[in-house]
């Protein structure tokens, strides 16, 4: 599940795509999304799949995208196999593979241009509870953490003879259990701690916190929205092929 | 000089646990004041201030008799973000206490949970990166930060919310000397200008005696002394306690015949100073 991991983290970028409002870029991929959703020829996956590739590279995110898409395309394999066993035909169970792969292009695009402090944002501007918004912080602020926990506790196991590579599957999930019981724990612990230190910093004291920063469209932002709308728009008309 | 902090005949039972974390602890402090708790381990001192912010007995489940005042005011009938204007808490292990993903964001939290409007919460937010000069890492997210910048983070975002009373739980436990030294500093700094009372929970007096206005001892949830540093480090039963003890105090301790000693000499300085005068 690396390759999912990776297609979704977000690294910090300057690009034109990325200092979008981060509402806009959601538009935008969501425009890529449903465009790719129905392309139903090879002309549309190709248009969807360039539109795609277009963004990508005004970010500068092109490579982080095509290894993403290149470990997708191993799902897009099965789906080509299965739809062509069932009778399709050999354009259209490409068509649906290549589609697959778009889908996740279009969505990852999202997530590679946009901060977790942006998502938060869009969060709270699509009015999502206080609690659950702050939830989502919380898991994503301390993952990098978890994660090194995790590594000094299998160092400190290993250094006690745990051997973690050894032994068949059976033998390799129970050796688990001690890097899990103690993962466990550990996030019991900072989790008390955090809810102390929220408790200490006031959460919670007023129905509805103020916020340092709120989301506001720049001109640019408006500008590229609306662009993005009339594409969208007439390809759209296209695909569904309603343009007369 | 008024009571900032009073605590009267305060007995604290965590629910679920043999006996009580804190026995009868009467505690009177000063406004302005700088006070070392010391003790080991288990011995209550987490307690002690969770019962003078208010995390005792809003958030723990237990039992309680006696009563701590805050500026007046009963801890036990006011909320704990209210008392959280009142009383900043810097929690021992910083990485658990930075919630959001800038530092910036993150001092921002306790004035965003208290519904201030932006502009003072921006101009507060500022105020509190200058006072603990963190401009330089405002923007950054808290796993590119180091321990020590994390816990300066952690007394920015306490002290925007403007306390009086600064409270640190063993702030330096996780830190280098060199960070630990800084550390105190700051502390000290931030009481002279901001004219804040001070509790530190600290095993190493060493950084502290010397700017320290009073040194509480704490055991088994009691207090066993509690006064100025130096009349409480003339006590040699300390030694076997479990407390801390400055290096120089035990080793005046060990000299106990050598009667060149005015007083009591608190840090190498001092005890070079006294010998120097001895010897004239
Ligand atoms: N949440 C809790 N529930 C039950 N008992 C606790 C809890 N926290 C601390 N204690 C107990 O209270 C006593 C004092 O703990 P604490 O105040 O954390 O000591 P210190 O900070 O001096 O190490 C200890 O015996 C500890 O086991
Ligand atoms: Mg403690």
């Amino acid at each position: 599940m690396y390759w999912v991991a990776n297609a979704f983290i977000f690294r910090r970028g300057d690009s034109p795509i990325h200092i979008l409002d981060p509402r806009i870029k959601l538009l935008i991929s969501i425009e890529l999304f449903a465009l790719s959703l129905i392309s139903s020829t090879l002309i549309h996956i190709g248009i969807s799949l360039a539109a795609i590739f277009t963004i990508a590279a005004l970010a500068k995110i092109l490579k982080r995208v095509y290894r993403t898409l290149m470990f997708s395309a191993g799902f897009s394999v099965l789906i080509f196999v299965i739809n062509f066993l069932v009778g399709y035909s050999i354009i259209t169970s490409f068509v649906l593979a290549v589609r697959f792969v778009a889908i996740v292009g279009s969505t990852s695009l999202f997530f590679l241009t946009t901060s977790p402090d942006e998502l938060e944002y869009v969060l709270r501007w699509f009015k999502v509870p206080q609690d659950v918004v702050f939830a989502f912080v919380t898991a994503v602020r301390f993952v990098p953490v978890l994660m090194l926990d995790a590594i000094q506790i299998m160092d400190a196991q290993k250094s006690r003879g745990l051997e973690l590579e050894k032994g068949n599957f059976i033998n390799r999930i129970r050796k688990l259990a001690p890097i899990l019981i103690p993962l466990v724990v550990t996030a019991v612990i900072r989790s008390s701690e955090l809810a102390e230190a929220m408790e200490a910093r006031a959460y919670g004291a007023v129905k509805k916190p103020t916020s340092l920063y709120t989301l506001t469209l720049k001109k640019r932002d408006k500008l590229v929205g609306i662009a993005s709308i009339m594409l969208f728009t007439t390809l759209l008309l296209y695909f569904l092929n309603l343009t007369g | 000089m008024p009571k900032i902090i009073e605590i009267k005949g305060f007995t604290f039972h965590y629910a679920g646990s043999p006996r009580p974390a804190l026995t009868d602890v009467n505690l009177s402090i000063d406004d302005g004041e700088i006070a070392i708790i010391a003790g080991p381990s288990g011995c209550g001192k987490s307690t002690l201030l969770r019962s003078i912010n208010g995390l005792i007995p809003h958030m723990y489940s237990g039992t309680y008799i006696g009563e701590v005042y805050i500026n007046n005011l009963k801890v036990s009938e006011h909320t704990i973000s209210e008392i959280a204007k009142h009383v900043g808490y810097v929690f021992q292990n910083p990485e658990n206490q930075i919630f959001m993903f800038s530092v910036e964001r993150d001092i921002a939290f306790g004035l965003e949970n208290l519904g201030l409007p932006r502009e003072e919460i921006k101009k507060r937010v500022d105020w509190a990166i200058d006072l603990l000069g963190i401009r330089e890492i405002m923007h950054r997210a808290p796993h590119e930060i180091s321990d020590g910048q994390k816990q300066r983070v952690a007394i920015a975002g306490v002290l925007a919310m403007k306390p009086k009373i600064l409270i640190l739980d063993e702030p330096t436990s996780l830190l280098d000397p060199l960070s630990a030294l800084d550390l105190i500093t700051t502390v000290k700094h931030l009481h002279d200008t901001l004219k804040l009372t001070v509790i530190v929970v600290e095993h190493r007096l060493d950084l502290l005696v010397s700017i320290a206005d009073r040194l509480i001892v704490m055991e088994d949830g009691k207090i066993i002394s509690n006064n100025e540093p130096r009349e409480v480090l003339k006590d040699d039963r300390l030694l076997t306690v479990g407390v801390g003890v400055p290096s120089i105090v035990r080793l005046r301790h060990l000299l106990k015949d050598a009667c060149i000693f005015k007083h009591l000499p608190l840090t190498p300085s001092e005890f070079v100073e006294q010998i120097n005068v001895a010897q004239r």
